[in-house]
């Protein structure tokens, strides 16, 4: 027995005994079963908030954007940091799933498929913002170039509010494809174990008549590997679009050259720690601690101290080069930041995002499920103000000192805000209850099932 | 009713048997319709291409296509003229001459009349007239909804004859009686008036006209009619003036009538290395202080002692020990000798005459003895007499025109009391107000711009009033009432123009001649002697009067004015010049008082300004005021706004503020008799302006001394009007020069660019007004306001210095070191001075070449034209308000609102009468569109157009735009400077020109004239 020398493998990413069949069992068992009260409360909740949200909309809508606490001086304030928000936080999913993927970072399987979910609910969250924030909804298709019987009018290919539309676009279009091909034979597994008609139609539409050949595999493969190579570009190029909404403008505090890398990080640091959230929940709820186990919640976490101490680094860079660069208006804007009127925001974004992370150097701390969730949750938080911070407090006091004044956001703002967490939980927990949530097909690939199995029987643990 | 008509179907009915006609008359058709054998057919029919399911969907599509095109949107009808008038070409303007007269203003204006509806009110320029923004808003009170639309006895409508019937009735009893019927005017300057209210008095006997201006200038009067025999009031012009010193008169805004910005601005530009040098000794803050060289703060009792000392230096030669600001301004008068003159403000007769008394001893050219001005005649000892005789049942009748004395009289109660004590009372109104409400007979009067009329502003000039528009209402002229009943068949246009041609155009001018001009001045002849006045007597009993702890003086804003206008939403949400705020009138007090009383200015969570409450008892009466902490304010004084606090005949949200009138004892603005007491709540203001200071950012308002600017040795471009600089290439290369595109030809056609002087600006606010006239800007109302939402495409910056003058904020900013230093010097920066240096600058859209707003339109609503202005194009934009976010000026105002026809915003745009006054050449903004200055296109291009159909290039200085066409002191010069011979054309060039914020390198098509001031110490 000893003669065998044993090298020391990885940590299994699937604990547990689990058989390829249990697997089925467990990732079809919230689709198969009944939802607990505990789903139905937490749905009630969602939809509330969509509701409300909704309503807040439409008063929006139809009374004009004055319900807002906007004014002449602040003419973004919740509805983009929510926008910037939203965005950066769909950014887990696609790093997940096509940047891990090309690295071959196995451990990514037992979470891609949440985490993609997570940034199409969010990427729709976030789209909604820069459609409502207009004045006129009703023209919305005016950014769009569409042909027109108005000779030369044109949109503004100069605008990066025009680039935004083809970010956003471009990659709600690419992930929800990528998401869809990992789900094609996860919902012919769905097809085949359901019993009820209906349910059994539904899965054999959705699952596009995957039969399992190995055709269809060897296409699964190359196709996701060429999704994940147009996707990993939009990592990087998506939050870089959204940062040049401001970098490109010409107020002190947005007309920085960093805006890129940092948004970006900025980005997969909220966007981990929403998967974090998430996941530490449905683990739980949906049983499925075998597959997310706390090595997963690790690895987030090391993610997230990694970007969230990137983040750390620009901004201390912006005030550096405020007080560098020699201009006043640039010192000013940094200046007000950090001590103006809304320096408590400013006082809540640093401790949130640079120094809430740095626990995470402990392993203690990064490996406790409970501390992982606080910190997930404070880091968004964080986040949400950074925004927030750069925006108001950009705008608020600019140029010239008789226009400066504050912002303060009415009841539709905060509502609209909640309902769009509404909205975004109301799709995943119905995600939760409808589609595999573990791409199950993926991670029976890394289940080490035969070596195990001889091991069990070698050592005698006859069950 | 039915109908027997018979109507023809056709010819064949004319034969009297005609088979068809028979056949018609039982069948719909001739012929039978096969339908039967066709549906038998039963081969054809299946045959057939058509299938049922293909029928029904033809069935299905007409329908749904006839019902579509049955929807379409509410049709507004216009109606065209079923015979044109020979006059009115639709879509061009007719300008009319005639003059404003309310008994506050007094202007010769031109109106701007557009299908017969006046739209907006320009100076007359021929006839050197001059607009403030109150003249400028007055088109808009002809179409108030809330005017008194017919004649009204004990407050239930009645016809004219009626009325007439019923008050010549009454007075002839009052004749026979031998009762006294008196006639209570506002100054109206009128000769014609005047003749007919003598017409009056020769018909009923004991008539006496009274007249009562509800801001007194009668101690003024007083004195120049003890000293010169006149009861007028002398012209001052002050471009003559080397050496100003006030003393509490707040000249630039209603000081006797107004008017004397356009004089001082010329002398306040620069020329030849001179420019007038200007003291102000003032309790307030008031326009004309913050336009002052040198600002002493002190109470009016200390102002009263300050004219004192003058009075003995300058014409006592008493060479006793002053105080350095005195001694100063002393000394400044002694050596400017004839160029000097003084002015005092201080309703009290003895001022007064002390004050023509050091003119005289100066020998001043620049006050003007002969040349009076008739827009100030009120008599407080007479207005007194009379209410007093009122209470006594002496008076039988009382006349009132244009005046409402239930508001504006500081014992209103008395004046109640004796009404009812009149047997006739009359009053004509325009307005259902206070007094209209009081009295028996509220006769409704035309607006200015509906009626006839004659005025002589000043000696010699006499300008007319004529109609621009048929009477709105059931209304009739004071005058024509007058007329009928003494019994006259004329009306009032024949009579003035009787007596026009009879008296005062000498033949000299036809009528029509003198009515196109709106003027005629006459040659005057005759000066005035001054009299030998005991001058030592009226010193005496000036230096008895004594101050105390808290003195209030009330003074009228540049916006409301007397109130007359309150029920004007344009006056309302024009922000004062001073505190930048509006819809209110508050206390206006210093730091130093405020921290000893409590009282406090916060800025709650929005941004938006709360104050304090305080009740005031002047002499016995209490209100509860809200405070705003005024810096400048001396210290033991307060201000106080008169002209708000109106209720009747206004529109809810119009009633704003508190009436100062009732503070208002024996018509003087300087009250002594005061107490202050904080109570308890906070007042929301509506501020335009939430920070104050320009916080060390000299490249915004650049300014120098006058010496700085004369010295030949310095190079602007180095010092004075130091130009930005970036690194390109590793070389400092003027941020004008870089660019990151290439640009067009500029010099082909016209490039518009627009120059203010900060030195000529006032900070008065006409432009404002006349912006939102001509631009159809809406008005948002107080909530709105308060919440930094604004709509004006012009506004009016007020910065206050830190230090003792900007110079010094940025010298305090630059020696801050560290970040610790840093940050403390920019939080201090934040607090204006106790008594700081103030400085106006007008700021619209900059026009920029290089705009950011137009880069970041996502769908390229804003672009550049070719003539220099950056265009917004309403029906392409979406609303994303990333213009406004990335416009350096923050000069874009978005909707937040639909603003017009909305009832939430009750203003003029929201009633078919007030729609009228908007200008049919531009645009009405939806909501959720982003709008801002345009540069007037509507009138650069009305104008090209014009040379073009008359086949001539454009006329120098021909273009104009609406806030440089009112701008009476010429701060603003538009023009294209691609015509060398345009004003502005030099302007731009002059070592005085800079650009706002020039290092973002947006290249503005807007210039700003460093200004320059005349500090001197003696």
């Amino acid at each position: 027995m000893s003669s065998h020398y044993e090298a020391p493998i990885r940590r299994p990413l699937i604990i547990g005994d689990k058989s390829y069949h249990d697997i089925t069992v467990d990732v079809a068992a919230p689709v198969e079963g009944k939802a607990n009260k505990l789903w139905w409360t937490a749905f009630t909740i969602a939809l509330l908030a969509f509701l409300w949200g909704l309503g807040a909309i439409i008063y929006t809508i139809g009374t004009g954007i004055g319900v807002w606490g906007l004014n002449k001086t602040v003419g973004w304030a919740w509805d983009i940091t929510n926008f910037v928000w939203w965005v950066g936080i769909g950014h887990a999913g696609t790093l997940i799933s096509a940047v891990l993927l090309l690295f071959r970072q196995k451990w990514r399987m037992g979470i891609n498929r949440s985490a993609e979910a997570m940034t199409i609910f969010s990427v729709v969250q976030a789209g909604l913002f820069p459609v409502i924030h207009m004045g006129r909804v009703w023209n919305a298709h005016f950014v769009l170039p569409l042909p027109n019987q108005f000779g030369t009018l044109w949109t503004n290919f100069n605008s990066p509010l025009l680039w935004d539309v083809f970010a956003i676009s471009t990659y709600l279009s690419v992930s929800l494809v990528f998401w869809w091909t990992g789900l094609l034979p996860d919902f012919a597994m769905l097809r085949d174990r359901a019993i009820k008609p209906f349910q059994k139609k539904i899965y054999s539409l959705l699952s596009f008549g995957w039969t399992g050949r190995a055709k269809d595999w060897q296409r699964f493969e190359e196709v996701s590997l060429v999704l994940a190579g147009l996707a990993t570009p939009l990592v990087l190029s998506v939050h870089t679009i959204v940062s040049f909404d401001f970098a490109t403008s010409v107020i002190p505090g947005w007309h920085t050259t960093i805006f890129p890398p940092y948004f970006v990080a900025g980005a997969v640091f909220s966007g981990f720690a929403m998967v974090n959230t998430l996941l530490i929940i449905m683990r739980k709820v949906s049983n499925l601690e075998a597959y997310i186990t706390e090595q997963h919640i690790e690895l987030m976490n090391i993610v997230i101290m990694i970007t969230g101490s990137i983040v750390g680094c620009a901004y201390i860079t912006e005030l550096f080069i405020a007080w560098y660069s020699g201009v006043e208006y640039e010192q000013y804007a940094f200046l007000n930041r950090a001590t103006g009127p809304y320096w408590w925001a400013y006082l809540l974004m640093m401790s949130c995002n640079v120094f809430s992370p740095q626990f995470m150097w402990s392993k203690k701390l990064r490996t406790s499920i409970t501390f992982s969730f606080i910190i997930s949750i404070v880091v968004n938080i964080g986040m949400w103000f950074e925004r927030f911070v750069i925006i108001v407090t950009s705008l608020h006091r600019d140029y010239l000192p008789s226009s400066w004044t504050m912002f303060s956001p009415t009841f539709v703002d905060i509502g609209i805000y909640v309902g769009t967490i509404g909205f975004f939980f109301v799709l995943f927990l119905l995600y939760a209850r409808t589609f595999p949530v573990i791409a199950q097909a993926e991670v029976k690939s890394i289940l080490k099932s035969s070596g195990e199995k001889f091991k069990q029987l070698r050592d005698g643990n006859h069950e | 009713m039915a109908s027997n008509k018979k109507y023809w179907k056709s010819v064949e009915e004319l034969k009297e048997t005609s088979p068809i006609v028979d056949t018609l008359k039982h069948n719909e058709f001739v012929d039978e319709i096969p339908t039967d054998e066709f549906l038998a057919d039963k081969e054809t029919l299946e045959t057939s291409s058509t299938t049922r399911r293909d029928f029904l969907k033809y069935v299905g599509f007409t329908t749904a296509a006839a019902s579509l095109a049955a929807c379409e949107g509410p049709v507004v009808k216009t109606i065209p003229y079923v015979i044109k008038p020979d006059d009115i070409i639709p879509g061009v303007a007719d300008y009319y001459a005639t003059t404003m007269v309310d008994g506050f203003d007094f202007a010769n204006i031109l109106v701007k009349v557009r299908e017969g509806r006046p739209i907006k009110i320009e100076p007359n320029k021929e006839a050197n007239g001059s607009t403030n923004a109150r003249v400028q808003a007055s088109v808009l009170s002809l179409y108030d909804s809330l005017r008194l639309k017919a004649p009204k006895a004990n407050g239930s409508e009645i016809s004219w004859e009626e009325a007439d019937k019923q008050i010549v009735a009454k007075l002839n009893e009052l004749k026979e009686a031998n009762s006294p019927i008196v006639v209570l005017t506002n100054t109206c300057a009128s000769p014609s008036t005047k003749k007919l209210i003598n017409k009056l008095g020769d018909t009923y006997g004991n008539v006496q006209h009274v007249i009562y201006d509800a801001v007194s200038e009668s101690a003024a009067l007083d004195a120049f009619e003890t000293m010169y025999g006149t009861r007028a009031l002398p012209d001052y012009n002050l471009e003559k003036a080397a050496v100003i010193v006030s003393i509490g008169a707040d000249f630039l805004a209603d000081w006797q009538g107004g008017g004397f910005d356009v004089g001082y601005a010329k002398g306040r530009i620069p020329k030849n290395g001179k420019m007038s040098h200007h003291i102000q000794f003032e309790s307030n803050m008031t326009l004309t202080g913050a336009n002052a060289d040198k600002r002493v703060m002190m109470k009016p009792s200390a102002q009263i002692s300050t004219l004192l000392k003058i009075y003995q230096a300058i014409v006592k030669g008493e060479s006793t020990e002053l105080p350095e600001a005195v001694k100063n301004a002393v000394n400044q008068l002694k050596k400017a000798g004839s160029k000097a003159v003084v002015l005092t403000g201080i309703q009290d007769k003895n001022a007064q005459l002390l004050a023509l008394a050091i003119n005289k001893a100066l020998n001043s050219e620049v006050i003007d003895v002969n040349a009076m001005r008739n827009i100030r005649h009120g008599n407080d000892a007479k207005v007194s007499q009379l209410i007093a005789d009122m209470n006594a049942g002496k008076i039988g009748a009382i006349i009132i025109n244009n005046a409402n004395p239930v508001y504006t009289l500081p014992n209103a109660k008395e004046f109640v009391e004796g009404l009812s004590k009149v047997k006739l009372s009359v009053a004509f109104t325009m307005q259902d107000n206070e007094t209209a409400n009081a009295v028996q007979f509220a006769l409704a009067t035309p607006h200015y711009l509906e009626s006839w009329g004659d005025a002589v502003i000043k000696k010699g000039h006499y300008s007319l009033i004529q109609p621009t528009i048929q009477p709105l209402f059931k209304t009739r002229q004071f005058q024509d009432a007058l007329l009928v009943w003494t019994g006259s068949n004329t009306s009032y246009y024949d009579f003035i123009k009787e007596s026009w041609k009879s008296n005062v155009l000498d033949g000299n001018k036809s009528w029509n001649q003198a009515l196109h001009d709106g003027i005629y001045v006459k040659e005057t002849t005759g000066t005035v002697e001054a009299v030998d006045v005991d001058t030592d007597a009226a010193a005496k009993a000036l230096s008895e009067v004594k101050g105390s702890d808290f003195e209030l003086t009330l003074y009228t804003k540049v916006s409301l004015g007397d109130g007359q206008m309150a029920n004007n939403p344009w006056l309302q949400e024009m922000p004062d010049p001073i505190t930048r705020a509006s819809w209110d009138n508050y206390i206006t007090m210093s730091k130093a008082d405020a921290e000893k009383l409590g009282v406090v200015n916060i800025h709650v969570a929005n941004g938006a300004l709360n104050g304090s409450y305080v009740e005031v008892t002047v002499n016995g009466v209490k209100e509860v005021l809200p405070v705003i902490i005024q810096p400048g304010q001396a210290k033991g004084s307060l201000g106080l706004a008169l002209g708000y606090g109106r209720k009747q005949g206004l529109k809810e949200e119009m009633q704003t503020g508190k009436n100062a009138y009732q503070f208002y004892k024996n018509f003087q603005n300087n009250q002594f008799d005061v107490t202050v007491k904080l109570v308890s709540g906070e007042h929301e203001f509506a501020c335009v302006q939430l920070q104050n200071t320009l916080m060390g950012r000299g490249d915004i308002v650049k300014e120098t001394t006058l010496d700085t600017f004369n010295n030949t040795a310095l190079d602007p471009k180095e010092t004075w009007n130091k130009v930005a600089v970036v690194s390109l290439d590793h070389k400092e290369v003027e941020a004008t020069k870089v660019d990151l595109w290439d640009s067009f030809d500029r010099s082909i056609g016209h490039h518009f660019n627009l120059s203010i002087d900060l030195n000529a600006c006032t900070g008065c606010g006409a432009c404002v007004i006349a912006c939102h006239a001509e631009n159809n800007v809406p008005v948002v109302g107080k909530r709105e306001i308060r919440v930094s939402r604004d709509m004006h495409w012009l506004r009016i910056d007020r910065y206050y210095s830190h230090e003792e003058d900007f110079a010094g904020d940025v010298e305090l900013k630059e020696n801050s070191s560290g970040v610790i230093g840093y940050k403390e010097t920019m939080s201090s920066l934040e607090d204006p001075s106790e008594n700081p240096s103030v400085v106006f600058q007008p700021v619209m859209c900059q026009h920029c070449n290089h705009a950011p707003c137009e880069t970041v339109c996502p769908v390229a609503a804003t672009s550049h034209g070719r003539q220099g202005q950056n265009h917004m194009a309403y029906n392409r934009c979406v609303g994303t308000r990333y213009c406004a976010n990335n416009c350096p000026y923050k000069v874009r105002r978005f909707n937040w609102f639909n603003y017009p026809e909305n009832d939430e915003f009750d203003y003029y745009m929201n009633d078919d009468l007030g729609k009228m006054v908007l200008n049919p050449d531009v645009t009405i903004r939806s909501r959720g569109v982003m709008e801002k200055c345009s540069l007037c296109m509507q009138m650069t291009q009305a104008t090209i157009l014009k040379a073009k159909k008359e086949g001539r290039p454009v006329n120098t200085d021909e273009f104009e735009v609406a806030c440089s066409n009112a701008c009476s002191t010429g701060a603003m010069v538009f023009g294209d400077v691609n015509n060398e011979n345009d004003t502005v054309t030099e302007l731009v060039k002059d070592k005085r020109a800079y650009h706002l914020l020039e290092h973002v390198g947006t290249k503005p098509n807007v210039v700003y004239q460093v200004k320059v001031r005349n500090i001197q110490e003696a």
